[in-house]
């Protein structure tokens, strides 16, 4: 996939509001592979609603989004499987962790599904990202900045051309949110991937190529 | 799977789930017995060694005041005929013919004479259950071969002879008795001499060759000809219910019991139709029981599933498991009853063969296609409904 496109997106929540000053909602939008964007907004702005839109889970929206010009609302559910194993990858602000599981078998659940990365490199990243004696744990057990790395290492465990990731470092102290930042970009560049952050103040510390206000 | 299975696995609820092993282990226990039962059973009544081995049926129309008074007549119309051997349980059709001309018999016993007005009939050679040896006439010829009922030298040995101090007959000094038979038609008169050449357990009648029939109609009898009043019909298999419904639904009559192994027939499938029908409902139920907690199951792990959907699981892995947890469940259920139908047969035929001990077994393979079918239905049902749940699960807001 190459590109993402919105056009003239808008919340049917917002839908009667006339006074809707944004970068995104009732514009034309497009991301493309290899460009690293930030979404900077403000609460309720509709950041979560932008990531699940694209993502397929919501439909409550007028306009279109479109994946290289084909409008998402006629995917069929195979494709939007595939979209999601293979194509787009997701760190929810709520995570989508699963409580009953270790930190381990929440992101072998992915590496199993996609046999992505070997075991060895997914137990790299939990070192770099300091959650390394975690990953036995139980996730319901661990810090929302824990779990927040767990989810992310899951993101990772699958090939991807866009990557979104919604408020990634709302826990994070600035040294993990670095080590984050560096594996992001790694990981990215090395599949020609695309980024795309979502923040409602603090940034993720990445090359960003183009900043839309929400 | 396994991280899946540990994941979904929760709120499965045991007692539900055992609810539903046991409901359906009955229902299906039930339903597999009573076909199997049915098929022990049936061949009681028919097949060579069965009550009723008697393949022929013998009919007649009804006679009532109405019909008798208002000249109806009793004999069987060419489209009735064709239409009793067009039945499926009717192998062969054969029509009685009676003599249409005045029959006088008499037997010269030493200086008496007995003697009585009678009359004769034929059926095609084929349906005699006696030695065709000497079965045939030729026009010309003066002996008429005949067969009489067994029922008849039984009532004459055992009833008029006893009471009358005359001899008992046996079978072989009947046939040596000369018997003169005066023929009346068309102002005609033939004087022939009757033997009796054999006894008939099945055509309770005087019956002579079929070629004498026709020479002595042809000669002798006056007036157009009719249709016959009796025809004899050989069955498939005598406890085919088909028979008496046919038979009472166009209003003829049967001889005898001919027909009660029809009727017993019948009222075995009404039986086991019940049971059937009960073990049904009670396997209907037991399978709303487990949809209700598979339902409660995937609703309760919703937020799971939705999750699992949305990194990349695709809906028809995650149904896995819920599916093969149900189908591994119908399948011990399967298994268990099939292995329980063995038991309670055993049982009950031993009570069988107790009473028949000449008695076969019927074939298993229909309860266990009964059986096997009800397992593939319910399954495949089962998975298409949860898939269906999982699918209204991943369906976006």
């Amino acid at each position: 996939m190459n590109e993402i496109s919105l056009h003239n997106v808008v919340p049917n929540v917002f839908s009667q509001r006339h006074d809707l000053h944004s970068d995104i909602w009732g514009r034309e939008v497009a991301l493309r592979r290899g460009g690293i964007y930030l979404v900077e907004a403000a609460s309720g702005t509709g950041k979560s609603s932008l990531c699940s839109f694209i993502i397929g889970q919501r439909r409550d929206y007028v306009g279109s989004i479109s994946f290289d010009g084909r409008d998402v609302r006629t995917l069929s559910t195979t494709e939007w499987s595939t979209l999601r194993q293979r194509h787009l990858s997701i760190l929810f602000q709520e995570l989508r962790l699963f409580p009953e599981l270790t930190a381990w078998e929440n992101v072998q659940l992915k590496n199993q599904l996609t046999h992505f990365r070997p075991d060895a490199v997914v137990a790299q990243w939990f070192d770099v990202l300091g959650i390394a004696d975690k990953r036995d744990s139980l996730v319901g057990m661990m810090s929302f900045g824990q779990q927040q790395r767990v989810a992310f290492v899951r993101a990772l465990l699958q090939p991807f051309d866009f990557l979104l990731i919604d408020e990634p470092i709302s826990h994070l102290d600035d040294d993990n949110a670095q080590r984050m930042s560096q594996l992001i970009l790694d990981e990215a560049r090395s599949r020609g991937a695309a980024v795309v952050a979502t923040s409602i103040g603090k940034h993720l510390p990445l090359p960003y190529q183009q900043t839309f206000s929400l | 799977m396994t991280l899946i299975w540990k994941l979904l696995r929760r709120h499965v609820s045991l007692p539900q789930l055992g609810g539903f092993f046991l409901a359906n282990l009955l229902g299906l226990c039930i339903v597999m017995t009573s076909v199997q039962a049915y098929h022990d059973i049936l061949p009681a009544f028919s097949g060579e060694d069965g009550f009723l081995p008697n393949t022929y049926v013998i009919l007649s129309k009804r006679v009532s005041a109405t019909s008798a008074l208002g000249g109806h007549t009793a004999s069987f119309t060419e489209a009735e005929i064709a239409d009793l051997a067009r039945q499926p349980f009717a192998r062969r059709v054969g029509r009685f013919t009676s003599s249409r001309y005045k029959v006088f018999a008499s037997i010269a016993m030493g200086e008496r004479s007995v003697g009585t007005d009678m009359f004769f009939e034929s059926v095609p050679d084929d349906f005699v259950d006696a030695d065709l040896a000497g079965w045939h006439f030729e026009a010309g010829a003066t002996e008429i071969p005949i067969i009489l009922p067994r029922s008849y030298l039984a009532i004459y040995n055992f009833g008029f002879a006893e009471s009358q101090s005359l001899p008992k007959l046996s079978e072989g000094v009947v046939a040596m008795v000369r018997l003169d038979v005066t023929l009346r038609g068309r102002d005609m008169q033939q004087q022939l001499r009757g033997r009796v050449v054999g006894f008939s357990n099945r055509l309770n009648t005087i019956l002579v060759p079929e070629d004498f029939m026709r020479w002595s109609n042809a000669t002798l009898a006056s007036g157009a000809e009719q249709g016959p009043t009796r025809l004899i019909v050989e069955v498939a298999n005598p406890a085919d219910d088909a028979i008496p419904a046919y038979v009472q639904a166009h209003g003829y009559e049967t001889g005898g019991n001919d027909l009660d192994a029809g009727r017993a027939t019948y009222m075995l499938k009404i039986a086991s139709g019940v049971v059937v029908a009960v073990g049904l409902l009670i396997s209907g139920l037991s399978f709303f029981v487990l949809m209700l907690s598979i339902y409660l199951l995937v609703e309760k792990n919703s937020a799971k599933l939705h999750n699992l959907l949305l990194i990349g699981y695709t809906p028809s892995r995650v149904s896995l498991p819920y599916q093969a947890l149900t189908v591994g469940i119908n399948l011990a259920v399967l298994v268990l009853a099939v292995v329980l139908l063995y038991v309670v047969r055993g049982r009950y035929m031993e009570l069988l063969w107790q009473m028949f001990p000449q008695m076969s077994e019927g074939p298993t393979s229909p309860a266990l296609a009964f059986g096997a079918s009800l397992f593939v239905l319910v399954s495949a049902f089962n998975i298409l409904a949860i898939r269906h749940k999982i699918n209204v699960i991943n369906r976006p807001q």
